[in-house]
């Protein structure tokens, strides 16, 4: 399966419509209906009281300031006053309670794309740069909340406000009303049309800005060969074109957001220019009055002024749209390897058999090509090979890291992929070939993903790791279990890492064990110690131990030879020695 | 740029300031009967049309500068970054680096976009409208004015409250990076552990920290804009009572009645968008500190001189290493003879890898010299050493680029000295089989290649510099031992005179190196030839033996 954003992006991207984005958009909100519900009715009141008071001023000024009653004045003063304390009280409820419904979806944005990202296999890892990902998940999703917290409630006010400002316009006076308003139908036309075009602009910008990040991330995480191979400059020139990049196109999408400014104040204006020489004129003929025309110039400014506004959130807008678009890129993404159902009732004494089993990566080279075997339980099993050969491939197969193309991996009998995560992991273990830790302590990584002894104070997982036999692996940590790791660093060697990774495998006391390669950069006094450790496993667990080092593989019931797509069974070590050498020699 | 940018914010909202002043020119001309519509009506044009030009020019330029800004601050960063050395780096931090590369400049990138031209415009405004309000009436005007000390005040206590939540919120992405980058690195374990549960815990911690800082620089903000609302709403109130009090009198006009009004509502906006911008400034302030830290960071100083070809006699006196104050090499002196083969062997975590770092100058040393040649490693010319000097990191490190350009990664490979390397490390049957040979994009974090795989091509990279001296840190841990032998023979025999050292786990494929050496937790426990070891060094009998059992297969 194609798990490549930036290949998945152009065809994907363009049959969704505004309308649906929007709509899956706001299904992140939908959960705060009832904080919605108060802010918007608190935006509503602060939105009325602002239109409301142009009104007033327009009525003092005909009934009281013309006719010069200064007590009516300071009656309205003191009903304006009233007002303008109950819209503070709204204003502020709206901010806070818009902001918080925002930052609430940006969580449940984050949470979900994070989560989304947990259910993929690894496959789409192996598919997409980190850098990119991490763009998608803080930056994207960043564009998004920008919109949401800052820009939406600011955005439905301004709506309401308009709308409001439209019908007193219209009811005010309607000849002069629609007059005034028609330019607003050109800023409409206008906007629909260079819309689409601005989404664009900011995707492409966007896609730079995650390559951008992408750079960096490798850079950064490569620095030691960088600095050994002096190609500091390496690091400068690779930057130096993405940061080019992502300049151009930020000046496009840039240029673009700001084609909508001016526009929308120049039709403003003109809007304006229509009440006044309209309104000047409608007074002439005696069907308006001055003060009339006072508060119509000011509900002209309500009008036009918020459209103004709309012209800065609507490119904030195109830009939360297109960031929406790259994050459900990754929404949208399907595991390729679902729980299926199995109803035979086949029991098995082999743990695992291969039928038939095919297997070709995404980039075209076969792996795997009709394999068959069957691994018993209770027996250790070598997997040997030359490099490049497949048995890491295989290894993979039988976690299910990876499903075959075609053929089927048996897991106790059974369809390996009807087993929900929870069992097969249980049930199989694998030590990866390149060690990963997570920051923290020896503690935390030797018992990650292990609920067994979660709520263990030290002493009592001190017992345990003395009855599994790995003391003495604890003790070539400097502070033991508290020894402080990281996952990027150098205070930890390779072999330490490895020691981590066996001992965490070890206490999940798994029916099944791989070792990939688990050993390769201990050294072989601690190897023979490991060797003791893995004996002290129960004796219906399973091993299969890949390596390059024979010493680790001669005690091994069964070998396997990995090679050129195929698993031979060889009878002994000398066979899969002769089959090394054999292979050797004709290449 | 930035003066132009103020010239065109300042143009487009003073011809704004014109439209009410002609507004009200044309209602007191229609009352007092002058009223000439054509006039009237190519004046307002003539403004829009100014603000319309000015605007647009001033977004442009808006947009221009921002951008170049971001652009140029990151190319700085860059610069620096690239010049620190490796220690700066896993200090402070690579999830921090990227932060500051990314979200940290777009801060100070909204700061110019936004900030600089609506503030510089807004205060225009807000100046400008002042003075007409002072001609207009300057009584009325006075109690217009005095709300803008009460805003300032306003601003002064939530901005300083606000950036210390700024700068937290940043360190906030820092942690939601890392998570993300460790569940990433980490995909194959996490999914073979079945432990997504445990990493999503992880982020939603993260999460939820950043939702209650930003949360809390709402509230703030949610206080703060509604009251700068509340104190402009006062000055419109205060214009109609006491406006309405002097047309009353007779002491102002009914169109400079209306035209106070205006400007009143002309005057309120500006003040609202400093309250919003005071956000995008406090953020700014707070990521530009950031920046700032690794910009400000000490350049290493290139002391060497030294451009000289290196022979490869390596000398170390009394080296001692500490990291996090934990000793990794204690007073380790070793002598490498130029053309000579030296194996290092110790346990885990005896300080081999520190030990290559080391002679590499990735590290420093706290005590004790390196010297090549009877010169001490820092007077050699960084350029012209690391040319000389190829290092196999045990570790693969792989770039997403071409396996062309991931061997060829120093710029002085030839074709020629690319074709000899990809021999000698066995890779020419494996690049065959490619489609598309060396030009086959390798995938970031090599995960389309076998070990076995990557190593060798990393073999590869060290051995296309041509290096007089060659480093291996654990190269045979992922090697099957035929073509470690195969590769090793090819090392000799296309790499005469060659200076190599090896960490190594196995002793057979060293048995016959002039030199071995025995590490044992920071500590060189024996020195000598492997006969000589095995004579007198009972630690070293006890790895021979671990080994010895399978040792006739090793042929």
């Amino acid at each position: 399966m194609n798990y490549n954003l930036n290949i998945l992006s152009e065809d994907t991207a363009k049959k969704k419509s505004t309308f649906a984005a929007v709509k899956s958009l706001v299904s992140y909100v939908v959960e705060e209906k009832k904080i919605l519900f108060l802010a918007f009715f608190a935006m509503i009141i602060s939105a009325i009281f602002s239109l409301l008071s142009p009104v007033i001023i327009g009525h003092v000024i005909d009934k009281y300031i013309q006719s010069k009653q200064f007590h009516g004045v300071l009656i309205y003063s003191g009903i304006l006053l009233g007002m303008y304390l109950i819209s503070f009280i709204a204003g502020y409820l709206q901010t806070k309670l818009m902001g918080t419904v925002g930052q609430n979806m940006l969580f449940s944005l984050r949470n979900a794309v994070f989560n989304k990202l947990q259910d993929l296999p690894v496959d789409f890892f192996n598919q997409n740069k980190a850098g990119d990902l991490i763009s998608r998940i803080n930056n994207d999703t960043d564009k998004i909340n920008q919109f949401f917290s800052q820009s939406l409630m600011q955005f439905l006010r301004f709506i309401l406000i308009m709308i409001g400002a439209g019908i007193f316009l219209l009811s005010i006076n309607f000849q002069l009303g629609s007059a005034a308003l028609s330019p607003a139908l050109i800023i409409w036309l206008f906007t629909t049309t260079i819309s689409k075009w601005v989404k664009r602009k900011n995707q492409i910008n966007l896609k730079s800005t995650g390559n951008l990040s992408a750079s960096v991330q490798e850079s950064l995480n490569n620095f030691k060969v960088i600095i050994a191979f002096n190609r500091r400059d390496y690091f400068r020139k690779k930057f130096s074109e993405a940061n080019q990049n992502n300049y151009l196109t930020s000046i496009k999408a840039g240029l673009a957001n700001n084609l909508y400014m001016p526009v929308y104040g120049f039709f403003s204006n003109i809007g304006q220019l229509i009440v006044l020489t309209f309104g000047i004129y409608l007074i002439s003929k005696n069907i308006f009055s001055i003060g009339l025309l006072i508060s119509f110039l000011a509900y002209i400014t309500s009008f036009y002024n918020p459209l103004r506004q709309l012209a800065s959130l609507w490119a904030n807008f195109q830009v939360a749209l297109a960031g929406w678009d790259r994050i459900s890129q990754i929404m949208d993404l399907d595991n390729n390897m679902p729980i299926i159902e199995d109803n035979s009732h086949n029991k098995s004494d082999s743990i695992i058999i291969f039928k038939n089993v095919f297997f070709t990566y995404p980039n075209g080279n076969e792996v795997l090509h009709n394999i068959n075997f069957k691994l018993d339980r209770g027996k250790t099993y070598a997997f040997v090979g030359p490099t490049g050969g497949g048995k890491t491939t295989t290894a993979s197969l039988i976690a299910r890291l990876y499903d075959p193309n075609k053929g089927k991996v048996l897991l106790e009998g059974k369809d390996i992929r009807s087993f929900s995560r929870e069992q097969r992991t249980k049930k199989i273990g694998f030590i990866l070939q390149e060690p990963f830790l997570f920051t923290g302590n020896v503690r935390e990584n030797i018992l990650y993903g292990n609920p067994d002894y979660k709520n263990y104070n030290n002493e009592q997982l001190y017992e345990e790791i003395l009855n599994s036999g790995l003391k003495s692996l604890i003790e070539r940590f400097e502070s033991g279990l508290d020894t402080k790791v990281q996952t990027s660093g150098e205070v930890i060697s390779l072999g330490q890492k490895q020691l981590i990774a066996f001992m965490r495998a070890i206490l999940r006391k798994p029916d099944l064990l791989i070792l990939d390669e688990a050993t390769a950069n201990i050294d072989t006094v601690t190897e023979l110690l490991l060797e003791n450790i893995l004996n002290k496993l129960p004796s219906s667990s399973t091993k299969v131990i890949i390596a390059h080092r024979l010493n680790t593989i001669e005690n091994a019931d069964e070998i396997y030879f990995v090679n050129s797509g195929e698993v031979t069974p060889a009878g002994s070590l000398n066979d899969a020695m002769n089959m090394l050498m054999k292979d050797k020699r004709v290449s | 740029m930035i003066i132009l940018l103020v010239i065109f914010a300042i143009l487009g909202n003073g011809a704004n300031l014109l439209i009410p002043k002609i507004i009200s020119r044309g209602i007191d001309d229609y009352t007092s009967r002058h009223y000439v519509l054509n006039k009237i009506a190519i004046e307002f044009l003539a403004a829009t049309f100014i603000i319309f030009v000015f605007s647009y020019l001033q977004n442009i330029i808006q947009t221009y500068t921002s951008e170049r800004v971001a652009r140029d601050l990151r190319e700085q960063l860059s610069n620096k970054i690239s010049q620190q050395s490796f220690t700066f780096i896993q200090e402070s931090n690579p999830s921090k680096l990227l932060t500051n590369m990314t979200s940290d400049i777009d801060s100070v990138k909204m700061f110019v976009s936004q900030a600089v031209s609506s503030i510089t415009s807004s205060i225009f405004i807000i100046l400008g409208t002042t003075i007409i309000l002072l001609t207009i009436d300057w009584e009325l005007a006075l109690t217009v004015i005095c709300i803008i000390p009460i805003i300032a005040v306003m601003f002064f206590i939530v901005l300083k409250k606000v950036r210390l939540l700024f700068k937290k919120s940043r360190e906030v992405i820092d942690w939601l990076n890392k998570v993300i980058n460790e569940s990433i690195l980490g995909a194959a374990v996490i999914r073979v552990i079945n432990s997504q549960q445990i990493e999503y815990q992880k982020f939603l911690a993260a999460n939820t920290e950043a939702k209650n800082l930003g949360i809390s620089i709402l509230t703030l903000f949610a206080t703060l804009i509604p009251v700068i609302t509340l104190v402009s709403n006062l000055a419109t109130l205060s214009i109609l009572a006491l406006g309405g009090h002097f047309v009353i009198n007779g002491r102002i006009s009914l169109g400079d009645f209306a035209a106070f009004n205006s400007y009143v509502t002309i005057l309120i906006f500006p003040i609202i968008i400093i309250g919003f911008m005071s956000n995008v400034i406090a953020q700014a302030t707070a990521s530009y500190q950031r920046i700032e830290r690794v910009l400000k960071a000490q350049d290493i100083i290139e002391a060497g001189t030294i451009v000289k070809p290196l022979k490869g006699n390596i000398n170390l006196r009394g080296i001692s290493l500490l990291y996090d104050g934990k000793p990794i090499l204690k007073n380790v002196s070793i002598n490498i003879k130029a053309g000579s083969r030296t194996a290092i062997i110790g346990p885990t975590a005896a300080g081999k890898s520190q030990l290559l770092y080391l002679l590499t100058g990735l590290i420093k040393q706290n005590s004790g010299t390196i010297e090549f040649d009877g010169q001490n490693i820092d007077d050699y010319k960084q350029d012209s050493f690391h040319k000389q000097v190829g290092f196999v990191f045990q570790d693969s490190i792989l770039f997403n680029m071409s396996l062309r350009e991931n061997i060829a990664f120093s710029n002085i490979v030839t074709d020629e000295s690319l074709k000899k390397s990809l021999e000698t490390s066995e890779l020419n049957e494996f690049v065959e089989l490619l489609p598309q040979k060396l030009n086959s994009i390798v995938s970031e974090r090599g995960s389309s290649l076998s070990g076995g795989q990557k190593q060798r091509i990393m073999l590869a990279r060290a051995l296309a510099l041509n290096p007089k001296i060659l480093l291996l840190d654990d190269f045979t841990a992922r090697v099957d031992s035929q073509t470690e032998e195969k590769i090793l023979n090819n090392v000799n025999k296309n790499y005469p005179g060659i200076t190599l050292i090896s960490v190594t786990q196995k002793i057979a494929p060293v048995e016959n190196y002039d030199q071995v050496i025995l590490l044992m937790e920071g500590e060189v426990i024996a020195a000598g030839n492997h006969k000589k070891l095995l004579n007198n060094c009972p630690e070293y009998i006890q790895i021979y033996n671990s080994q010895r059992s399978t040792s006739h297969y090793e042929l």
